[in-house]
C-alpha cells in the first residue's frame, strides 16, 4: 500500500507538473503558429459576426475572412474555440487562443487590454423585441424615458456603456450570458427588448416566430454621434507581429470581391461594407 | 435539426465529462488521504497546511473557485511574476479535485479516527512504528468505512462538472448550451441531457459499490 | 460603476474599499436566495418523504426514483430546465424565483432523506409502547416522534442550509445578480479579476463560517434525548 500509494502521488504530480510546463510560454508567434501548423481562434457564438454549427464548422464574418487570411499565411489548420463574449478578452490574456474572431467592436478602453487588426466590418445598433412589438420601443432612448421597461444586454458587450450614458437606470438592465439567451429572454418578457447590434437582433429575429427587430429604429446618438462601430481581430498584447501579418493579409484580401461577398452574405449592408474603410483602428483607440 | 441529431455532439459532451469525472475523482481521493492524515498529524506544519485546505475549500463554493483559477490565478501569476495560465481542463480537473479533495479528508479522517484506540496501543506493543500503524493496521480497517461516502462524493464529483461548461470545456452541458443556441430546442436538449447524467450517475454507483466490496475481501484477506 | 457605486482603479487596496459595497449588495442577493431556496426544500422534502414512506408501493416507489433522478443530475441542467423548457408551457417565472425554485428541489432530495432518518430513529420499542399505553397515532407522532426528531434534523438542516448558500453562484447563470455575478461583472469591465473574485471567496468564507457556527450553537442548545414535554 505504501508504495501503491506513494507511486500514484508521484504520478499525479508528475501530470500535473507537466501539464503546467506545458503552459509556460507566452504568446505563440507567427512563425511557432506556422511550424506548429496550427492557430488557435476564439469566437464567441454571435450570428452573423462569429459562431460555431452543430457539426463544429466556424462561421460568421470574421471567421471566413479569417480562413482566408490563414490560407494567405501559410497556416495550414484553425482550432476553433468558443467561449462566452465576455471571456474573450481574458483569454487572450491568459494565452487560451492565438487570435479573436469575433468582430469585436475596436474601442479605447479595450486597446489597452489587447491588440486589434484594422477593421473588418463596421455595423450599427438594433433592438429585439418580441413579436408585435407589445411595448412600442424604437430606441435605445426609450428605456431612460420609461423606466417600467428593461431591456437585456449581453455581459461584456458595449451596449451597457451606451446605456449608462443614456442613463437608462442600472435595475432595468438584464444581463445576459449570451446572445442566443436572448430570444428565451424577450419572448418571455423577461426583458421588453434586447439591445445588441442591429446584425445580431436581425440574426436572432430570423431563428425564432416570437422575436422580431424592433421596426423603425432610432440610431441612438451619444455625445452628439450616431453610434457605429469598427469590428477587427483581436490579439495578445505584444504580439504585435501576428497582427501586422494579419494587417498585411487582410488589407489586400479587401480590394478583393470575396471580401464584400463574405460580408454581404451575412447581411452587412452596402453602407457597412463601405464604413469598414472609414477609421483606422489607431483613430478608433484614440477616442 | 432532427433530435437524433443531437445525439452524437451529446456523446462527444459525455465523454469529456466522464475523463473530468475520473481524473477529478481520482485526484481528489489522493488529496483527501494526504488532508485527513494530514489533519491527524503530530507536525503541525502538515496539520495546518490540512486545516487550511480543507476550511478554504470546504467553506466556499465550488463556481467561485473554479472562476477563480480560471480568470484570477493568471493575474495572481502575474503579479508575482510566474505564468500560471492554467488551459481550461487543467483548471476544470484542479477545482474538481481540490473540492472533492477537501470534503473527502472529513471523510478518511473520520473513518481513521473510528479505528478504536486500542488498535493503536496494540500496534505499539507489538513495536509497530507509527507509519506501519497507520498503513498497516489503521487503513486497511478504515478504507472499507469510508468507501460508501466516496461512492456519495463520486456522484457529487459528477454532477459538478457541469459546472466546467461556464469555462468554455465540451463537456455535455457545454454541448447542450452550444446546441440549444442553434435550435432553441430546450425541451428535447435538457430532457436527454438530464437523462444522460442520470444514467451515468447509476453506472458509476454500480462501480462504486463494486470497489466497495472489491476493498471488503481485500481487507478480510489482509486481516 | 454598478448600482451607482464607481470603482477606484488607482491602487489594488481602493480598488477593493470601492467595490466592497457592490459586493456587499451581491451577497444580499446570495442570502436571499439561499433562504427561499431552503424554504422550499424544507417542504418539497418533507413531503417527498411522505410519500416515499407510504404504504402502498405504487406511491412509495416513484417517489423514490424521483428523489434518485433529482439528487444524480446536476442542479446547473435542473436550473437550464426550468429556465428555459417552463416558459414553453407557459409558467415564466423571474429568474430570481426561477433559481430558488431549481436550489428547492435540488435540495429536497437530501432533505427528505433527513426526514426519513430523523423519524425512523426512533425505535419500533417506541411505538409499540405508545400503542400498549393507548396513545392515539397522531399523540403518539406529536408527543414522541416529533420532540425526539427534532434535535436530530435540525443540525442537518442546517448544514444543508450552508451547502445551499454555496451553489447560489450557479444561478448567474440565469442573470442573477448573486455576489459571484456581480464581481464577474465587474471583472469585465475593469478587466481585472483577481481582486473582486478573491474578495467573493474570503466574503464567502465569512458567511460559511458564521453560519456553520450558528448551526453548532443550535445543535449544542437542542437537547440530545428530545425537547421535554411540559
Amino acid at each position: 500500500m505504501t508504495n501503491l500509494a506513494k507511486t500514484t502521488l508521484m504520478a499525479v504530480s508528475a501530470i500535473a507538473l507537466a501539464a503546467v510546463a506545458g503552459t509556460a510560454a507566452s504568446a505563440a508567434t507567427l512563425a511557432e503558429i506556422k511550424e506548429a501548423g496550427t492557430i488557435r481562434i476564439a469566437v464567441a457564438n454571435e450570428i452573423p459576426y462569429g459562431y460555431v454549427d452543430p457539426s463544429g464548422e466556424a462561421l460568421g464574418a470574421g471567421p471566413d475572412v479569417a480562413k482566408a487570411l490563414m490560407e494567405k499565411l501559410g497556416v495550414e489548420n484553425i482550432e476553433w474555440v468558443t467561449t462566452s463574449f465576455s471571456s474573450l478578452i481574458p483569454g487572450l490574456k491568459a494565452d487560451r487562443f492565438d487570435m479573436v474572431a469575433a468582430e469585436m467592436a475596436i474601442r479605447p478602453d479595450r486597446c489597452t487590454q489587447v491588440l486589434f487588426s484594422e477593421p473588418n466590418s463596421s455595423y450599427g445598433e438594433g433592438l429585439l423585441v418580441a413579436e408585435g412589438n407589445p411595448k412600442d420601443i424604437h430606441a435605445y432612448t426609450d428605456f431612460a424615458e420609461n423606466t417600467e421597461l428593461k431591456v437585456a444586454i449581453m455581459a461584456g458587450a458595449d451596449q451597457l456603456d451606451m446605456m449608462q450614458a443614456l442613463g437608462v437606470p442600472e435595475a432595468n438592465l438584464v444581463t445576459i450570458a449570451a446572445n442566443a439567451d436572448a430570444i428565451s429572454t424577450v419572448s418571455t418578457g423577461r426583458a421588453d427588448a434586447y439591445a445588441a447590434t442591429g446584425l445580431t437582433a436581425s440574426g436572432l429575429a430570423k431563428q425564432n416566430d416570437s422575436v422580431e427587430v424592433a421596426a423603425n429604429f432610432t440610431d441612438p446618438e451619444i455625445e452628439g454621434e450616431v453610434v457605429r462601430s469598427w469590428g477587427g481581430f483581436t490579439f495578445a498584447n505584444g504580439n504585435e507581429e501576428l497582427r501586422d501579418a494579419v494587417n498585411g493579409a487582410l488589407a489586400e484580401f479587401k480590394q478583393t470581391p470575396a471580401w464584400s461577398e463574405t460580408l454581404a452574405g451575412y447581411g452587412f449592408t452596402q453602407a457597412d461594407i463601405d464604413g469598414s474603410g472609414k477609421r483606422t483602428t489607431e483613430a478608433l483607440c484614440a477616442q | 435539426m432532427h433530435w437524433t441529431e443531437y445525439a452524437a455532439p451529446l456523446l462527444q459532451g459525455a465523454w469529456v465529462t466522464t475523463q473530468l469525472t475520473v481524473y477529478s475523482t481520482v485526484l481528489g481521493a489522493v488529496l483527501a488521504f494526504a488532508a485527513g492524515i494530514g489533519k491527524l498529524s503530530g507536525n503541525w506544519v502538515l496539520k495546518g497546511v490540512s486545516v487550511a485546505y480543507i476550511e478554504v475549500f470546504r467553506g466556499t463554493s465550488l463556481l467561485v473557485q473554479l472562476f477563480w483559477l480560471y480568470f484570477a490565478l493568471p493575474l495572481a501569476g502575474a503579479a508575482i511574476g510566474l505564468d500560471l495560465r492554467l488551459p481550461p481542463v487543467l483548471a476544470g480537473v484542479l477545482a474538481l479535485g481540490l473540492n472533492i479533495g477537501a470534503y473527502g479528508a472529513e471523510v478518511v479522517r473520520g473513518a481513521i479516527q473510528a479505528v478504536h484506540t486500542d488498535q493503536h496501543e496494540a500496534a505499539r506493543a507489538l513495536n509497530f512504528s507509527p507509519r506501519q500503524t497507520l498503513w498497516d493496521i489503521v487503513i486497511p480497517q478504515a478504507v472499507p468505512e469510508m468507501m460508501p461516502s466516496f461512492g456519495n462524493l463520486a456522484v457529487q464529483n459528477l454532477k459538478d462538472t457541469a459546472l466546467v461548461s461556464l469555462i468554455s470545456l465540451g463537456d455535455l452541458t457545454f454541448r447542450a448550451e452550444q446546441i440549444r443556441n442553434f435550435t432553441q430546442d430546450s425541451t428535447t436538449i435538457y430532457t436527454m441531457v438530464l437523462f444522460t447524467y442520470f444514467g451515468m450517475a447509476l453506472v458509476l454507483t454500480v462501480i462504486m459499490r463494486a470497489l466497495e466490496r472489491y476493498l471488503a475481501r481485500w481487507r478480510a484477506a489482509k486481516g | 460603476m454598478l448600482f451607482g457605486y464607481e470603482w477606484d482603479l488607482s491602487s489594488p487596496l481602493a480598488f477593493a474599499v470601492s467595490i466592497l459595497p457592490i459586493l456587499l449588495i451581491g451577497m444580499w442577493v446570495t442570502i436571499q436566495a439561499a433562504v427561499l431556496g431552503f424554504l422550499v426544500a424544507l417542504v418539497l422534502g418533507l413531503l417527498f418523504a411522505v410519500l416515499k414512506s407510504a404504504p402502498s408501493r405504487w406511491v412509495s416507489w416513484p417517489a423514490a426514483v424521483v428523489t434518485e433522478f433529482i439528487r444524480d443530475t446536476p442542479l446547473l441542467v435542473q436550473l437550464f430546465f426550468l429556465y428555459y423548457v417552463l416558459p414553453e408551457y407557459g409558467v415564466v417565472l423571474p429568474a430570481f424565483m426561477t433559481g430558488a425554485l431549481a436550489l428547492g428541489i435540488q435540495y429536497s432530495a437530501y432533505t427528505s432523506e433527513v426526514y426519513r432518518a430523523g423519524l425512523e430513529a426512533v425505535s419500533r420499542d417506541q411505538h409499540e409502547a405508545a400503542r400498549a399505553l393507548n396513545l392515539s397515532a397522531v399523540r403518539t407522532f406529536t408527543h414522541i416522534v416529533v420532540p425526539q426528531a427534532v434535535p436530530r434534523i435540525v443540525p442537518a438542516m442546517g448544514n444543508y442550509l450552508v451547502s445551499i448558500m454555496k451553489d447560489v453562484p450557479v444561478l448567474s447563470v440565469v442573470t442573477v445578480l448573486e455576489m459571484l455575478n456581480v464581481a464577474k461583472i465587474v471583472g469585465d469591465r475593469t478587466f481585472s479579476y483577481l481582486i473582486p473574485l478573491s474578495l467573493v471567496g474570503g466574503l464567502y468564507l465569512i458567511m460559511t463560517l458564521v453560519a456553520s457556527a450558528g448551526v453548532r450553537l443550535l445543535d449544542a442548545w437542542l437537547p440530545k434525548q428530545g425537547i421535554p414535554l411540559k
